[in-house]
């Protein structure tokens, strides 16, 4: 599907961009100059109008993302069971620091505020799943496990 | 002949969290040949410790049990699978002490049965709220609402009818309702519950509400952390309008009532009301200043409803079951059940739906069984990163809105979140100054810049380095935020930071 035919639908919707811009995201992986000059155009705004709502929000992305987003839980409930540990030995098992991903783009890592699985914390979202009771090994072990899966498909 | 057999497997985002997913995918394999057998992918029944808690039901017999770090790959058939849960020693969990202390009006539905059922829903006195909203019409509606006493579940607590009052006064063509689905305080997960569990009282309840006061637009503003919500939520809607429960002339009536699904950004502050607004017309998620209301101005410039999904959901629980079921609980501001969240370093966390008025010892002793860590309890937060920390010698205070303002805190939504006494102290006052720094919408300065200093200051009085100038000044720092910030994000970051140096105070210095 060309961009075009992808942001159509959220032009005659009212504040469309924000949908608009999550369905330019989810194909493409992040928001790249010319997807940002489409938009633009097709909203009848300027570039620095897209740019200006995409660096607010911590979810859209201006640089292409791992394949594996590892958000890790520092919030509340799960610093009561050693999140901020488990951040730092994720960091240096990765050597990668908030928000930066790998060189061959397989992972990148974040922390995030909340996943609301706060009863089995500590709680990490790698992509769409959510692994409770998360340690380095159970993330690791479903990194491996995934990419084994993905080279047999 | 064979028995029926229902295997209950929930499909939740904690369930999942700890592998219901894979023992759904291996007990579909088991019974792919076994015409007797169905799968039923229910919500959670909210006591989290026992996820994924697998529940087999014959004769219409249900028990079941937890099946927690339990590797059953190796099983080859399902006879072999049912023998092994017999095994297991399984319970009726209506049957438990979590389930038998609480008071389930608003989440009754959770955990017993396929979220997307619609017959199900209705069977179980779903839509039947709107039908009688219908009945006794707009004004009625709300007076109902407000002889309940329903407040709203989001944090700040405001009466719901008279917020529903004042849209239906506007005159106007365009109304809207919006659902504030943007859970973001840690420690807290009721939102998603519903939202997962029981779908569609959220949105029966949006739409009494927008019928109530003549929306007939609305918009759920849900976080993107919740992916799994969304699937729900989307599937609901579609069923519904299939079914002519939303959409156009619900059920026969002249009335049109349509939902969009909004998707947030990972913006905690777009949980604030107007930053909300903000983000469903596609801007950056500032906070607008009020006045004026959104009840008066809000949407796109129009009167709207914004509810919390836990006010929305209690909505058609109120209308379904009348005004003093919900209102006989409780006393003063804090009327009707609360779905608290116990959580963190706990034995048992899940969801606690009982009357307002319940202590923090009940709440942690006779729910809670202690922290999982077997430590003694240090520290509780209540009410998300907003919220104040107590110390156990208050832990005989009772949760409802009155008594938590009396000390200088909050309820909020509902959060509970447990600490042992391995907790650094000084750390939890500095995320509290951190998380409003990394979160501010950046609008006003004492918050945007506070939070800045907060944090500096903070760790030169860990640090050892400070002097009493700088106590001196965070003090001030605190007041100058609380009492000149746009909204709560700033307004209350210095609560939690005020209630570690007041309850902990030899703690702040390393």
């Amino acid at each position: 599907m060309s961009i075009k035919q992808l942001i159509q639908p959220f032009v005659a919707v009212k504040g469309g961009l924000i949908p608009a811009l999550h369905a330019v995201q989810e194909e493409f992986g992040y928001l790249n100059k010319q997807n940002i000059k489409t938009l633009a155009k097709s909203f009848n705004i300027s570039d620095a109008e897209v740019i200006d709502v995409i660096t607010y929000y911590d979810d859209f992305k201006l640089e292409k993302q791992g394949q594996y987003i590892i958000k890790v839980c520092q919030a509340e409930a799960c610093q009561s069971l050693g999140c901020r540990d488990l951040w730092d030995t994720l960091r240096s098992h990765f050597q990668l620091e908030q928000d930066e991903t790998s060189k061959d783009y397989s992972v990148t890592l974040k922390e995030v505020f909340c996943l609301g699985n706060c009863a089995l914390s500590p709680s990490v979202m790698i992509n769409k799943d959510v692994i409770g009771r998360a340690n380095s090994e159970k993330i690791i072990a479903y990194l491996s496990a995934s990419q084994s899966n993905s080279k047999n498909d | 002949m064979t028995d029926l057999i229902k295997i209950y497997i929930p499909k939740e985002t904690s369930a999942c969290s700890v592998g219901a997913d894979s023992i759904a995918e291996k007990i579909n394999l088991l019974t792919q040949e076994h015409q007797h057998i169905s799968i039923v992918r229910n919500g959670s029944w909210g006591a989290f410790w026992l996820e994924p808690f697998v529940e087999i039901e014959i004769n219409g017999k249900r028990t079941g049990s937890s099946y927690l770090n339990k590797d059953i790959s190796h099983l080859s058939s399902i006879e072999e699978f049912i023998d092994d849960f017999n095994k297991s020693k399984p319970f009726n969990i209506l049957e438990t002490e979590f389930i038998k202390q609480q008071t389930r009006l608003v989440f009754s539905r959770i955990g017993l049965q396929n979220p997307l059922d619609v017959d199900e829903y209705c069977n179980s006195g779903g839509y039947k709220g709107l039908e009688k909203s219908f009945e006794i019409g707009q004004q009625k509606t709300i007076d109902e609402i407000k002889k309940s006493g329903l407040n709203g579940r989001g944090g700040a607590a405001f009466p719901t009818g008279i917020k529903m009052q004042t849209v239906f006064d506007q005159e106007a063509k365009t109304k809207y309702v919006a659902c504030n689905a943007d859970e973001g305080d840690g420690g807290t997960f009721s939102d998603r519950l519903i939202m997962e569990c029981d779908p569609f009282s959220l949105i029966e309840g949006m739409t009494i509400a927008a019928y109530s006061v003549g929306a007939s637009h609305g918009y759920i503003y849900l976080r993107s952390e919740y992916p799994l919500a969304k699937y729900f939520l989307t599937e609901a809607i579609q069923i519904l309008k299939s079914n002519n429960l939303l959409g156009e002339n619900i059920l026969g009536k002249n009335f049109t009532f349509d939902i969009e699904l909004r998707i947030g950004a990972g913006s905690y502050v777009c949980g604030e009301e107007t930053a909300m607004m903000e983000s469903i017309e596609g801007k950056r998620g500032l906070v607008r200043s009020k006045p004026p209301l959104p009840a008066i101005k809000g949407l796109f410039n129009k009167p709207t409803l914004i509810n919390n999904v836990i006010t929305l959901a209690s909505i058609s629980a109120i209308l379904l079951q009348g005004n003093e079921v919900f209102s006989q609980f409780g006393s003063g501001k804090s009327l009707g059940t609360m779905p608290y969240q116990l959580c963190g370093n706990i034995k048992q966390g899940g969801l606690i739906e009982v009357p307002f008025g319940i202590t923090l010892n009940e709440m942690i002793y006779d729910f809670g069984a202690g922290t999982l860590s077997d430590k003694p309890v240090h520290a509780v937060q209540i009410g998300g990163p907003l919220g104040i920390y107590l110390p156990a010698h208050l832990f005989n205070t009772p949760l409802t809105v009155e008594s938590l303002i009396d000390i200088n805190g909050a309820l909020g939504h509902g959060g509970v979140i447990v600490f042992d006494d391995s907790t650094n102290m000084a750390l939890q006052a500095k995320f509290a100054m951190d998380f409003c720094q990394k979160e501010s919408c950046g609008k006003c300065t004492p918050c945007r810049i506070g939070s800045v200093r907060g944090v500096e200051l903070i760790d030169k009085i860990y640090n050892g380095t400070a002097v009493k100038a700088d106590r001196i000044l965070l003090e001030e720092l605190c007041e100058t935020m609380e009492t000149t910030s746009l909204c709560a994000m700033g307004g209350m970051t210095p609560n939690p930071v005020r209630s570690i140096m007041k309850y902990f105070p030899n703690e702040m210095t390393n």
